[in-house]
């Protein structure tokens, strides 16, 4: 009952402080930060549900995705593909071995997960509820300093969290750096998976002041997202361009003639980055003494997109994970996405992709035993490892420019243009016909505009 | 004749006494951090020591903003393992490339 009016009573005071300002700060000052139970003092039943989001399961059911079972949760709690080649059961954190320096470290895919491991991806129950960092999201006083893994003193791995009073009193909507802190972090380094800035050199959004929860804008924690091939999990809710820029965005009526098969990130993101390729079979020592995979990374817009028809539906073979679609199909539209190869361990027998236990390659370089170690935790027996490679196709959503936009120029040219016609499903004749790959097209309304732009 | 390919020699001779700063320009350094200056979370310049296996250390000038930043809420810290590029420029290291090898 007294914390119920001092709570009144400091929402009262806070409410009259300012609206940009958390509710709760006065009661956080006076009663001090004690995890989501504090949270909960006002925000209910929220710590339920956060455990049902993909950002605390690392994976949910999958319908859009072919040969998987629609019944299961997949992500990166369990998938297998060449851009990580494990995933939080194979490498879940834990200390590795010794190099040869005699140095060991911390390390597995779910040290971004935001709970303490103790209580882990996937956990229920009370004590999973009193384990997630709220604040590694939402402070933006967070001191990233003390979210690191460490050693229990009975030898269990946890993981830090900054439970100040200073961080909580500092609580809001995620800032850009409380997502890219993780999300720029994916796949061996800053960006090296999705390989895309969200600064105002790079994107359009960013420059604009926007924050990723603008368009990824979640109710109850649960995060809206686009469609990717390589992106399985979803909390269930989508989000497109057209959900702020809906109808015709264009003052150009030829641009929004486009609309209809064509995705809007296909003229106005192109460019891609990060990883272009890499090699589990090989792993390049660092002068540290560790070892880690062999990788080809590109800049932020660096690397140019592949277009293709893509439906929001995945082809998911042991060579290739990529975008389902045709021009046939009424719902394909061409996007653009960027493509990365990988090589790693098949299965001589079952043809199926291995997974690979970081732990041993990171300390010797030896990547067969971390096929075998990882073999192990899955079950599997007698397995065959053969090197073979996989491609896979991202989207490549963000990184977004309006003043790089592609234009007429870029893609209906005679040779070198940004789409490949007859790959994408036009005959020559239609080529031809419509004048797809010629100056013709477009030579008189680009003129117009560039002088234009000259006046 | 003589003269002049003594001369075109002695050109050549200085170019490449003088080539070591151009050469600094692509510099690469893997170690720990051992001391990060910055004044305040708002500075627009900082300078992160970092220290080699063989004990080699190099201060390191840093000025973009997102590594400023994690430098400010310690998303980099004393003890992180940092590769670096780096451009000599009046004397100072200044970071192309500042960043923790490993992500996850």
């Amino acid at each position: 009952m007294r914390t119920n009016l001092l709570l009144a009573a400091s929402l009262l005071f806070a409410s009259s402080a300012g609206a940009a300002e958390h509710e709760g700060k006065a009661y956080i000052a006076e009663h001090g930060y004690d995890g989501p139970r504090t949270c909960e003092t006002c925000h209910e039943g929220t710590a339920r549900k956060f455990l049902d989001t993909v950002h605390w399961k690392h994976a949910s059911k999958v319908s859009n995705v072919e040969g998987v079972d629609p019944r299961q949760e997949w992500g990166m709690k369990n998938r297998i593909y060449t851009f990580c080649n494990g995933n939080d059961l194979v490498n879940n954190l834990k200390e590795i071995p010794a190099n040869e320096k005699g140095k060991t470290k911390l390390i597995g895919c779910n040290s971004c997960h935001p709970g303490n491991h103790l209580s882990d991806v996937g956990s229920t129950g009370p004590e999973a509820e009193q384990a997630i960092d709220c604040l590694v999201c939402h402070s933006s006083k967070y001191d990233y300093s003390k979210r690191r893994p460490y050693k229990t003193a009975n030898g269990q791995v946890a993981m830090g969290q900054d439970r100040s009073a200073e961080a909580a009193m500092a609580v809001g909507k995620p800032a850009v750096k409380n997502c890219m802190t993780c999300h720029e972090g994916a796949g061996g380094g800053p960006l090296v998976k999705r390989g895309f800035a969200f600064d105002a050199e790079h994107d359009a959004h960013a420059a604009k002041g926007m924050v990723c929860v603008d368009c990824h804008k979640a109710k109850d924690h649960r995060v809206p997202t686009g469609f990717d091939p390589n992106t399985w999990a979803n909390d269930g809710v989508r989000l497109s361009c057209a959900d702020c820029h809906p109808g015709k965005p264009h003052k150009d009526q030829a641009y929004d003639a486009h609309l209809g098969r064509i995705a809007c990130q296909t003229c106005h993101v192109p460019g891609a980055g990060g990883a272009v390729a890499k090699d589990f079979t090989r792993w390049t020592k660092l002068e540290t003494g560790f070892y880690e995979p062999s990788t080809i990374v590109r800049a932020p817009s660096e690397a140019m997109p592949v277009y293709a028809w893509f439906n929001g539906t995945v082809v998911n073979q042991p060579h290739f994970i990529g975008p389902k679609g045709s021009r046939t199909d009424p719902r394909s539209k061409i996007f653009p996405f960027k493509i990365y190869e990988g090589k790693a361990y098949y299965d001589r027998k079952s043809g199926q992709l291995l997974a690979m236990d970081f732990a041993p390659p990171t300390a010797t370089g030896n990547t067969l035993a971390g096929v075998a170690s990882a073999a192990r935790t899955m079950g599997l027996k007698d397995v065959q490892p053969v090197p073979g490679w996989q491609t896979i196709y991202f989207a490549n959503s963000h990184l977004v420019t309006r003043q790089k936009a592609l234009t007429c120029d870029k893609c209906h040219v005679p040779s070198g243009g940004r789409l490949d016609f007859q790959a994408l499903g036009y005959s020559k004749a239609e080529i031809e016909k419509r004048r797809l790959m010629s100056a013709s097209l477009w030579f008189d309304r680009l003129l117009e505009k560039e002088l234009k732009k000259d006046e | 004749m003589k003269k002049l390919i003594a001369a075109l020699t002695a050109v050549a001779a200085l170019a490449l006494l003088a080539a070591p700063a151009a050469a600094r320009a692509g510099e690469k350094f893997l170690g720990k951090v051992v001391k990060i200056e910055m004044a305040g979370p708002e500075a627009k310049v900082a300078t992160a020591t970092l220290q080699d296996e063989a004990g080699k250390t190099v201060a390191i000038t840093v000025q973009d903003k997102l590594t400023l930043d994690k430098f400010a809420d310690k998303r980099i810290t004393i003890g992180d393992d940092i590769k670096c590029k780096y451009e000599v420029k009046d004397g100072k290291n200044v970071a192309t490339f500042f960043k923790k090898p490993g992500g996850c």
